[in-house]
């Protein structure tokens, strides 16, 4: 799972108002490398919550010295650009859980894809 | 002489394709958009346009099934009572002029040897990135062993210059069909080309095949130009839905750059695949309930090198793990016939599953799905009788929607509710009530119909 997929993860469990963002719990992190788009990279930064985002990297120490907001004029500041991809698409949580954090239903993340499926109790 | 030569490589030339049935008018959007074609017309499972355009962008259209070289199209044929001037009628109307023959020859040899150079520079880059055993199983290497057998396609021994070998695939309906076999008609059709233009007839290895399709309406005779079918895709490992099929939802969908763009259904991802390929500073979330179907489509997003943009989830389409109003396109093979995941059939599902996509969806978003002909009945009467109570349907009109409408006007069926304004009882329901119809396409899968409705999402709740 990457942390762009994380940043749009929500948990529906019964009766949750904000799960939103989830907690992870990683057993196994891995960087992949992958080329970078700056284009792809800039189109994808408004659509972040970049709060959420800059505590999941740091969850699993790959922050980057990224800062608490998003820098200005950010589409032609490559070397922000190339932290945040690194972030976004490189940093990859293989194995391990999300929490959601109103409910504390743990959702496993098996060969680095997350299983979101609900019960027929809890939703 | 060089510059004869370049003259005659930019000339204009008249081709067309084959296509699925109820694809045609996305096919000739397609050649119009992506290799500017002009004189485009078409007849069911064929269009027929003139480009300037190169091999390779022709070679690239993704809504065709096989490509030709146009010879001719001619009125239908009358053939008269007799058998044998009958005979000599099919054949004078087929083959006719052998200077159009010759000339469509060196055509058909310039623009085939640069569709080999396309194969094979194509073959090449893939193969620097991908690992063998992969390409043993995509990459079709043709064996010949029953040609040695009988020695039918041996090299030419003669002294002579060697002759142009070929074959005829006929197909026929209509009173011609009644008439003669298609055998019949690939055979004296056949002899024909023999007599006129010397060419050597090879049902096992020719180099050319002629083709020619015959009905009450139409008479087309063509040389084909890709051997494989161009709906065949190199970056396809596990095929799902037909990929000409899953193309034209994509070009429905009105994606854009940066789109969040989800298939909440996805299968082994054909669609998203497809999407990729076409937008590609975009990003692509595939859910299914199944891990076995997510597996599959792992292993297609990684042959296609897409794992930097298709995300895969296992979720239900139910209960769709993204916050309400982030996505920009919701596109989806409705599954049908097989029992769903919850254990309820596809049709009790399809409405809770179809009011969560609309959840999901930002407004101004599209809505993409892929129906049986059941589902597309069933969605149809439940939109017209929930959204009909709601003024804003068609009072509001995103600038969004209205692109999607203008691009399409001439390739579909625009649908309004009026025509339903007798189903006004579901007053008190109103879940799809922000879901305006944009159009509806049946297209044939083959074995069996189904049907593309488009929507866009024009307000909030």
């Amino acid at each position: 799972m990457k942390l762009l997929t994380h940043n749009m993860l929500t948990s529906h469990v019964k009766g949750v108002t904000k799960g939103y963002p989830l907690l992870i719990k990683a057993t196994e992190v891995k960087v992949n490398e992958v080329e970078f788009n700056p284009q792809f990279v800039s189109r994808m930064i408004p659509k972040l919550e970049w709060s959420a985002l800059i505590q999941a990297a740091d969850g699993l120490g790959h922050l980057q010295d990224l800062p608490g907001t998003v820098v200005p004029e950010f589409e032609n500041n490559d070397d922000f650009l190339r932290k945040v991809h690194r972030v976004l698409l490189e940093v990859e949580v293989i194995e391990g859980c999300l929490q959601c954090p109103e409910s504390g239903r743990e959702f496993p993340i098996s060969r680095g894809v997350p299983n979101m499926l609900l019960n027929d109790d809890e939703s | 002489m060089d510059n004869a030569v370049i003259t005659e490589s930019y000339r204009c030339v008249r081709y067309f394709c084959t296509t699925g049935s109820g694809l045609e008018p996305f096919l000739v959007e397609e050649v119009k958009r992506k290799l500017l074609a002009i004189d485009v017309e078409f007849i069911p499972g064929r269009v027929f346009f003139t480009t300037d355009a190169a091999m390779e962008s022709i070679s690239q259209l993704k809504s065709a099934e096989r490509l030709f070289l146009l010879l001719h199209r001619s009125p239908p044929i009358r053939a008269p009572v007799n058998q044998a001037k009958a005979v000599s009628v099919v054949q004078q109307s087929i083959v006719g002029d052998s200077e159009v023959w010759k000339g469509a020859l060196c055509t058909w040899s310039r623009l085939r040897a640069r569709l080999t150079d396309v194969k094979t520079t194509r073959k090449r880059k893939r193969e620097e990135g991908q690992d063998e055993e992969e390409d043993k199983h995509t990459e079709t290497q043709p064996s010949h062993p029953r040609d040695t057998q009988s020695g039918v396609s041996e090299p030419q021994t003669d002294s002579e210059q060697p002759k142009t070998t070929f074959r005829v695939s006929c197909r026929s309906s209509g009173v011609v069909a009644k008439r003669f076999s298609p055998q019949d008609l690939s055979r004296l059709i056949g002899s024909a080309i023999t007599k006129q233009l010397n060419w050597r007839a090879d049902l096992k290895e020719p180099e050319l095949e002629v083709n020619v399709y015959l009905s009450d309406d139409h008479c087309v005779v063509g040389i084909l130009l890709s051997s494989h079918p161009l709906a065949k895709r190199s970056y396809i490992k596990h095929t799902g839905l037909r990929s000409t099929v899953a193309w034209a939802m994509t070009s429905v969908s009105n994606m854009k750059e940066g789109a969040v763009i989800i298939d909440p259904m996805c299968g082994v991802g054909t669609i998203l695949l497809e999407a990729a390929q076409e937008c590609p500073n975009a990003c692509f979330f595939g859910l299914d309930s199944d891990v076995g179907q997510l597996q599959k489509a792992a292993e297609n997003v990684e042959y296609a090198q897409l794992t930097d943009r298709v995300q895969l989830l296992q979720a239900s389409a139910m209960r769709i793990p993204l916050p309400s109003g982030s996505v920009d396109v919701v596109i989806c093979d409705v599954p049908f016939g097989r029992k769903f995941s919850c254990g309820s059939s596809m049709a009790a599902a399809l409405p809770e599953i179809v009011e969560e996509m609309e959840r999901v969806l930002r407004v101004g978003g599209s809505l993409v799905l892929l129906l049986s002909l059941q589902l597309s009945t069933l969605l149809k009467k439940k939109i017209l009788k929930d959204a009909l109570p709601c003024p804003a349907t068609t009072a509001v009109g995103s600038p969004a929607s209205d692109t999607l409408l203008s691009s399409e006007t001439d390739t579909c069926v625009t649908h309004t509710h009026s025509e339903n304004a007798k189903l006004s009882d579901g007053l008190t329901l109103r879940p799809f009530c922000s879901l305006h119809t944009h159009s509806i396409h049946k297209v044939s899968l083959g074995n069996t119909d189904a049907v593309i409705h488009t929507y866009t999402k024009t307000h909030g709740h």
